[in-house]
């Protein structure tokens, strides 16, 4: 039936209100980013929706010691590189543990109940866990350490990671991995030879997904790390001077930079993020 | 050379027996297909031999050889999976070499191996797609190639056509039977699909709730059923079965308010001899129980015809004894049979053809006239 004039009119309008709705902060985040100290503020009473006179100063501040602006907490090259060490390090725990961890689920049942229970772990919210956690930690000395952070980064992610593999395998018929081993493959080799590749998909998002779980912590370095491995959305929280207090600026320049592995991630899986192209194997 | 024999065979999943004391002779170059509803173990008792499964007790023995604890790869078995099983991510051409790779066979050996098979069943000119392209007609053709391109002895195949349309089913089944005649591999076929059984087996072993209710050759399945659920799975329309009691040389048959049938005097002392208990349960199959005002062999049963259904060679007639709608009985005719939605008839049943079971132990007592 073709829609009315007003209708089509009503529709268009409340997606864009609802998409500049979404955008706002990202938007918001941009502009931020390169706008002068003057304007970052309403305080002189106006506010400046568009950066009025553009300036890469932000930027400079959060990687210089040299600006009278200048952040307390030092520059962001280090919380920059550690975020990505625990990161990736703790995704790359989450996804090998994960993806085994999955299979035996998903094929062989193991475990029992465990499935459920680690899913059950997720209904935690990991304040209610950390504090116990830090004292281990501290115990083991292991706060403030690249391995302390990544351990506990793979380990909160992996029901996570766990889940999301399992509905993957069981999307690929176990007839596959019986037909490898009818053929000569060993249990082990039929993983390799056969799921994995067709996996790869799921592997690929799933490990998207978990990189950006460890990529936005907050709470978790903030306890666990101190000075030397603090990462990017700690560091953004200590960003302050004496002069000007919160440097709204640099935080949102900062911040900026924050989106950009996760996107590059994103873009590099991209053709794996559709799903669906590769389980057409079976005819159910 | 390869016969098969399955000794005692159990398989338990948790509490449920899938497979209970199955014993099974298979010779070599053999048809046998393996028949039965869906959950009664066919498909459990296949994976036992190809070696996906290991059972809870019994042995597989291929030629004599104890097969329990040789893997599926060394077992030299051919599998088809109902659901075939082909690898998308690869070429057509990597699907049928796959086997032959893990087991590192040369380059041109393997060439020369796929283009064979590839040649017999005529799918050479796709041998360059990705197998994700395929229709389903050539995925199944790709997935039997695999299966038989290494030359296997043993041939498994489970339910290979039943994602196939009614029509491609057919030639695939003559394209399978002539296959296996030309490579006389032993076959294993499972099905639940008893057209496909009894055409193609050279014996059917009929399974139900994991346990094996008869194995013989179709024509002997068909006409000597073991037992009750046998003779019911078997043929379609399903045989009729009435319940009653025999007493003195008479059946008193529970639907029919004037359900006296007597039995002749020859095979009186053989119904005698052999019937176990008074409850008893007479069957007859569509094909036998005739409908009409013939003189010869009328009963003096009466039955009420509710529904007609005309198939072209013959006619299905649909009908409630005495006009009794708790049960039904069928008829195969003529199909030049025009009877009367609602008109009560009289059924002509010839004696020769009444299977009798005992009703308790479900087992055919006798058949008549054999």
């Amino acid at each position: 039936m073709e829609q009315k004039l007003y209708v089509k009119v009503l529709k268009f309008f409340l997606i864009v209100v609802v998409t500049m709705l979404f955008f706002f902060p990202i938007y918001w985040i941009f502009s931020m980013a390169f706008k002068p100290f003057p304007e970052w503020t309403a305080a002189g009473g106006k506010i400046y929706w568009f950066p009025n006179n553009p300036t890469f100063n932000n930027f400079r501040a959060i990687f210089s010691r040299k600006l009278e602006m200048s952040p307390i907490a030092g520059t962001a090259i280090r919380p920059i590189l550690n975020s990505l060490t625990v990161s990736i390090i703790g995704t790359a725990i989450a996804m090998v543990v994960g993806i085994f961890a999955a299979y035996g689920i998903s094929r062989y049942k193991a475990g029992g109940n465990l499935p459920f229970m680690l899913l059950q772990l997720r209904m935690f919210p990991p304040i209610a866990i950390i504090i116990p956690i830090m004292i281990m930690w501290a115990f083991l000395r292991m706060i403030d350490t690249w391995y302390g952070l990544a351990i506990i980064y793979g380990v909160v992610t992996l029901p996570f990671s766990v889940w999301l593999m399992k509905t993957f395998f069981d999307d690929i018929p176990k007839e596959l991995d019986e037909a490898a081993i009818v053929d000569g493959c060993s249990n082990i080799g039929a993983f390799f030879k056969v799921v994995m590749p067709l996996a790869k998909g799921g592997i690929a998002s799933s490990a998207l997904f978990v990189f950006i779980l460890n990529w936005s912590d907050f709470l978790i370095a903030l306890i666990l790390t101190d000075r030397r491995w603090t990462t990017i959305p700690v560091h953004i929280s200590k960003l302050q001077s004496a002069m000007v207090g919160a440097l709204y600026g640099p935080k949102a320049a900062l911040g900026m930079i924050a989106a950009v592995p996760p996107i590059v991630f994103g873009i590099l899986i991209q053709k794996y993020l559709v799903r669906g192209f590769t389980f057409g194997a079976i005819k159910k | 050379m390869a016969n098969i024999v399955l000794d005692k065979l159990v398989k338990r999943f948790g509490k449920q027996v899938a497979v209970n004391e199955l014993s099974l002779e298979i010779k070599d170059r053999e048809f046998v297909a393996i028949l039965g509803p869906s959950g009664c173990g066919k498909t459990t008792t296949m994976n036992m031999i190809s070696g996906l499964l290991k059972p809870d007790a019994g042995t597989v023995r291929f030629d004599g050889t104890v097969m329990n604890n040789i893997p599926p790869g060394k077992r030299g078995v051919g599998f088809m999976f109902q659901n075939y099983a082909v690898f998308t991510y690869l070429s057509v051409y990597d699907n049928i070499a796959f086997g032959l790779r893990i087991r590192k066979m040369e380059t041109e050996q393997i060439d020369k191996e796929v283009q064979e098979v590839a040649r017999l069943l005529q799918i050479r000119h796709l041998l360059s797609m990705p197998a994700s392209n395929l229709s389903i007609n050539d995925m199944q053709k790709v997935a039997l190639a695999r299966s038989m391109v290494e030359k296997p002895q043993i041939f498994l195949l489970d339910e290979p056509l039943s994602n196939l349309d009614a029509a491609l089913r057919s030639v695939m089944r003559a394209e399978l039977k002539k296959i296996q005649q030309e490579l006389g591999q032993t076959t294993v076929y499972v099905t639940h699909d008893q057209v496909e059984a009894m055409s193609l087996a050279d014996r059917i072993a009929v399974m139900n709730f994991a346990v094996l209710q008869q194995y013989d050759a179709p024509h002997n399945i068909y006409n000597r059923p073991k037992n009750l659920f046998v003779a019911n799975f078997i043929g379609s329309p399903t045989i009729n079965f009435f319940e009653g009691r025999y007493r003195g040389g008479e059946f008193n048959l529970k639907d029919f308010s004037a359900g006296k049938m007597s039995v002749s005097k020859e095979n009186k002392k053989q119904v005698d001899d052999s019937i176990r208990g008074e409850d008893i349960v007479l069957g007859i199959r569509p094909e036998h129980l005739k409908v009409g005002s013939s003189r010869d062999g009328v009963s003096g049963l009466k039955a009420k015809i509710v529904s007609v259904e005309p198939l072209g060679s013959k006619t299905i007639v649909y009908m409630h004894p005495d006009g009794n709608p708790s049960a039904i009985l069928k008829s195969s005719m003529d199909s030049d049979f025009k009877p009367k939605i609602g008109e009560m008839t009289s059924l002509i049943i010839n004696e020769k053809n009444l299977y009798l079971f005992d009703k308790k132990s479900a087992d055919l007592v006798m058949r008549f006239g054999s």
